[in-house]
């Protein structure tokens, strides 16, 4: 399913370059439930980012469904994201002047927009936002933003979903019910890399990886 | 969705939609305004500098030189049917053509200068109001020197050469060799002093759009004067011509200078502004890339808005530019001021260029916003 060989990432320039990646091995199954954990700055987004095809390694090879995504123009990659990857972020990152559904319906490659619709309406529903669905960011509460967010990633069907700290801005029954849509997700088919400071998801997780200064230590 | 995009972001952002707006919207009425009243202002400065009289003066060929400038007039005469061959001709540079005869007599016991006038002849067939009055058979034009010295008034009756004119007006001072001349209709003078069918001179105006800078347009004006009247020869007050010209091209040339300065600063407007939105919305941009859209699609959603910025401030840009030449046109160019009217060939203008021009300012900006890798705005690390 996914497959990390020797991937590397650098940024800047000497002297003031730093290695935020440092030739990581891993092996993803499909439908896993991982767990990337690691204090701030031991490179967890940068790994999350290199595995969706966001952010080119400086060395290695990223392989994500039989495809070295980084073999992959930018127009193939992006279509590539938009059938198998959904991103789910800490600072949620919702579009402030579109309503709920119109966040929800922003992914791409979904066919029509009644269909689109459809499915939005759908997946607020399942999230329970419905009552929200014509509100803007702004007006929405933490968990309320970070379960559009979700609806957004999910509502392409992706078979990865590539979660950076989905609970780090929520308070424990958020974050509870976040975990608890992703595990939904996950026993559904879904393949789900979940990156996290903390240990609320650990009971889910198929396998924990702990990641500091750049390289997978256990 | 994307026009939905673009609207909703437009409205979430306002301020930055309206700078925008305005820097098209006052790019688009300068450059309306300009074209606008520059019509009038052409015909305006065609007016006043040909008010400024005749600047052509086309004599018989062996006229001495020194005898006409010490007279004013030439000795000699040429057939007054001369100035028929400019119909033959369509190809020249010569308009408001006017037949005259000039002679020096005494009159009362003063020297005066008898002028025959011919009404105007435009051959090129082009209409076009009289340089000078027309005059009526049995009246005449009083000089205001000549006037003033005789205290001669309009409506008094005037005896020369044993005849009769009515003095139909009494000219204003001129300071020149006008002053002590008497108009009348040229069939009338010549059989006064003689000269059936003759004329001494063809008063004209140059209508050569030439820079007296890049070529001599009297050689210009010579050359045709040979093909159509050999017999006669061209002079040209320089003065007056060169005014003429100069004035077309300083407008000409300081147009070309506000509109390069216009458009340096629209576009570094534009560019700024876009700038600015485009870093309000590097995250935006960046999640867009991360939930499946391309960045053709992302740099589409800039373009497009930056062509409907175009285009609504080509539209209102349009309609404040005519409004103000209108407006302010009529108090600018009071002789030419009916002229003033809108250029509706300007509004296709505006919507074809100004969504471009917008397009173009945008480019950099949006296109530096979507090389930059959009990972480094999402991570937080």
């Amino acid at each position: 399913m996914i497959h990390l060989d020797k991937v590397s990432k650098i940024f800047g320039s000497p002297p003031k370059q730093v290695e935020a990646l440092k030739n990581i091995d891993l092996h993803v199954n499909k439908s896993e439930f991982i767990i990337i954990r690691g204090p701030s700055g031991s490179g967890k987004t940068t790994l999350l980012l290199s595995i969706g095809g966001m952010l080119q390694p400086s060395s290695g090879v990223v392989n994500v469904e039989n495809e070295d995504i980084y073999l992959l123009n930018e127009f193939e990659r992006t279509k590539f994201r938009a059938s198998n990857i959904g991103f789910v972020f800490q600072m949620f990152y919702l579009i402030p002047y579109l309503n709920v559904l119109e966040n929800i319906m922003l992914a791409a490659g979904l066919g029509s927009n009644g269909a689109r619709q459809r499915k939005a309406t759908e997946l607020a529903a399942q999230l329970g936002i419905s009552d929200r669905i014509l509100h803007k960011p702004s007006e929405l509460s933490a968990g309320e933003r970070q379960r559009v967010a979700l609806a957004r990633a999910l509502i392409h069907q992706p078979k990865i979903i590539l979660a950076d700290e989905p609970t780090g801005n929520l308070d424990p029954d958020n974050s509870r019910e976040v975990i608890r849509i992703l595990k939904e997700y996950h026993q559904t088919g879904g393949t789900v890399i979940f990156v996290t400071h903390g240990k609320d998801a650990d009971q889910f997780a198929d396998r924990i990886f702990y990641l500091s200064k750049g390289e997978i230590v256990q | 969705m994307l026009i939905k995009l673009i609207y909703k972001e437009i409205l979430h952002r306002k301020l930055n939609f309206v700078l925008a707006l305005l820097a098209v919207t006052i790019a688009v009425a300068f450059f309306v305004s300009f074209f606008t009243a520059n019509d009038a202002s052409k015909k305006e400065t065609i007016r006043l500098t040909r008010d400024m009289g005749f600047n052509l003066r086309i004599i018989p060929g062996e006229t001495d030189m020194n005898k006409f400038w010490t007279e004013g007039y030439s000795d000699l005469t040429m057939p007054e049917d001369y100035i028929n061959r400019f119909w033959e001709f369509k190809d020249y540079s010569f308009a408001h053509l006017t037949a005259t005869l000039h002679k020096k007599i005494i009159w009362n016991n003063k020297e005066v200068v008898l002028t025959g006038i011919a009404p105007e002849i435009e051959p090129s067939e082009k209409k076009k109001t009289a340089m000078i009055f027309s005059i009526e058979p049995g009246t005449v034009y009083v000089g205001y020197e000549l006037a003033k010295d005789m205290q001669i008034r309009q409506e008094d009756s005037i005896k020369i050469f044993n005849r009769y004119f009515k003095v139909n007006k009494t000219l204003s001072e001129t300071g020149s060799i006008d002053d002590i001349r008497i108009y009348g209709a040229l069939s009338e003078f010549q059989d006064l002093i003689g000269f059936k069918g003759k004329i001494n001179e063809i008063m004209a105006l140059n209508c050569l759009c030439v820079s007296p800078d890049e070529n001599d347009p009297l050689e210009i004006l010579r050359e045709q004067l040979d093909q159509v009247l050999p017999e006669a020869k061209v002079i040209m007050n320089t003065t007056i011509a060169n005014a003429r010209e100069r004035q077309r091209h300083m407008i000409e040339e300081y147009f070309a200078v506000i509109t390069i300065f216009v458009i340096i600063v629209i576009v570094i407007w534009i560019g700024v502004l876009t700038m600015i939105n485009v870093r309000e919305r590097q995250k935006e941009i960046g999640i867009l890339r991360a939930i499946g859209h391309s960045g053709v699609r992302i740099f589409a959603l800039f373009i497009w808005k930056a062509l409907m910025i175009g285009l609504l401030g080509a539209i209102i840009g349009y309609a404040t530019g005519t409004i103000l030449a209108l407006k302010f046109g009529t108090g600018i160019f009071k002789i030419t001021a009916d002229s003033l009217k809108p250029i509706y060939s300007l509004l296709i203008w505006s919507i074809i260029a100004a969504p471009v021009f917008s397009a173009f300012a945008a480019f950099l900006p949006t296109l530096s916003a979507i090389m930059k890798d959009p990972a480094i705005t999402l991570r937080k690390e």
